[in-house]
């Protein structure tokens, strides 16, 4: 594995889910978010756990990209893409219980995978086109 | 085909199992510390389907992922495909805590358990899941 693509790769993966996250369920979302305002911090309580968004989007992020490395070695945007989707799969299915426990709106799960689903499969593609240089220069 | 559904239907008797004695039996007590944040429980029986169909398509997309790329490991292969998946998922629940006002220790057992159900989960995948045999012309 060439770490120093691995690492490029992690960077641009954190930079754009962070970016994404933020523009869709924070600003986006805060709308229909706010329909259950029962659910979420409040504004002061959330600064005080911000590190804790970051520091969840920095692990995410990281072991992200090690299962495409791993998953794809020679990289590519549309094979990783696809992964990117089968990943968003994954986080919708957990969508889907969480609205079954949890008393989310309707637009808020459709929300959350629409959004998983655009976040991932745009992860992926930028994780595969990064390190589809790596497979170039290593073989 | 036939051991794709065979690692689905046993992964997901699993997955369902797990579900049910982590969160409606051992972390019970946890989950009563902020009553505000779940549904009534007549009202999570209502939309149990959603449950179903959530662990359903988690499991599916399991064993698409494993067959697509890592059936060639077998069970470690399996187990560390589980370990990635959940480590990252791990990173979502924080971003979550960041958010919802959950205690840190239904985080934490939350994280563990889950890191544990899918050890095990890639562990049935791994050993199920076979790929199917190159074929030879001639």
């Amino acid at each position: 594995m060439n770490w120093k693509k691995f690492f490029f790769a992690f960077i641009a993966a954190f930079g754009f889910m962070f970016l994404f996250g933020f523009l869709w369920y924070a600003k986006l979302m805060h709308g229909a978010h706010q329909e259950v305002p029962i659910l979420w911090r409040t504004e002061a309580d959330f600064g005080n756990h911000f590190s804790s968004l970051v520091f969840g989007h920095v692990v995410m992020a990281f072991f992200l990209t090690l299962l495409y490395a791993r998953f794809v070695p020679a990289g590519g945007a549309g094979v990783c893409a696809m992964l990117g989707i089968l990943v968003a799969l994954i986080y919708s299915g957990a969508d889907l219980i969480t609205f079954a426990v949890q008393p989310l709106t309707a637009k808020i799960l459709c929300g959350w995978i629409a959004g998983h689903l655009i976040q991932f499969t745009i992860a992926g593609a930028m994780i595969g086109a990064i390190y589809k240089t790596d497979s170039r220069t290593t073989t | 085909m036939k051991r794709f559904i065979l690692a689905f239907i046993a992964a997901y008797i699993f997955i369902f199992f797990w579900g049910w004695l982590l969160n409606g039996v051992f972390l019970k007590d946890v989950y009563a510390q902020t009553p505000n944040l779940w549904r009534p429980q007549s009202e999570m029986m209502s939309l149990f389907h959603w449950i179903v169909i959530g662990q359903a398509l988690i499991v599916f997309a399991f064993v698409m992922i494993y067959a697509s790329g890592f059936s060639g490991g077998g069970v470690m292969a399996g187990i560390g495909l589980g370990v990635l998946l959940e480590i990252a998922a791990i990173g979502m629940r924080l971003g979550f805590y960041a958010v919802q006002p959950f205690p840190g220790k239904l985080i934490f057992y939350g994280s563990a358990s889950g890191l544990i159900e899918m050890i095990i989960v890639g562990a049935i995948v791994g050993a199920i899941y076979k790929p199917a045999p190159a074929r030879t012309s001639g």
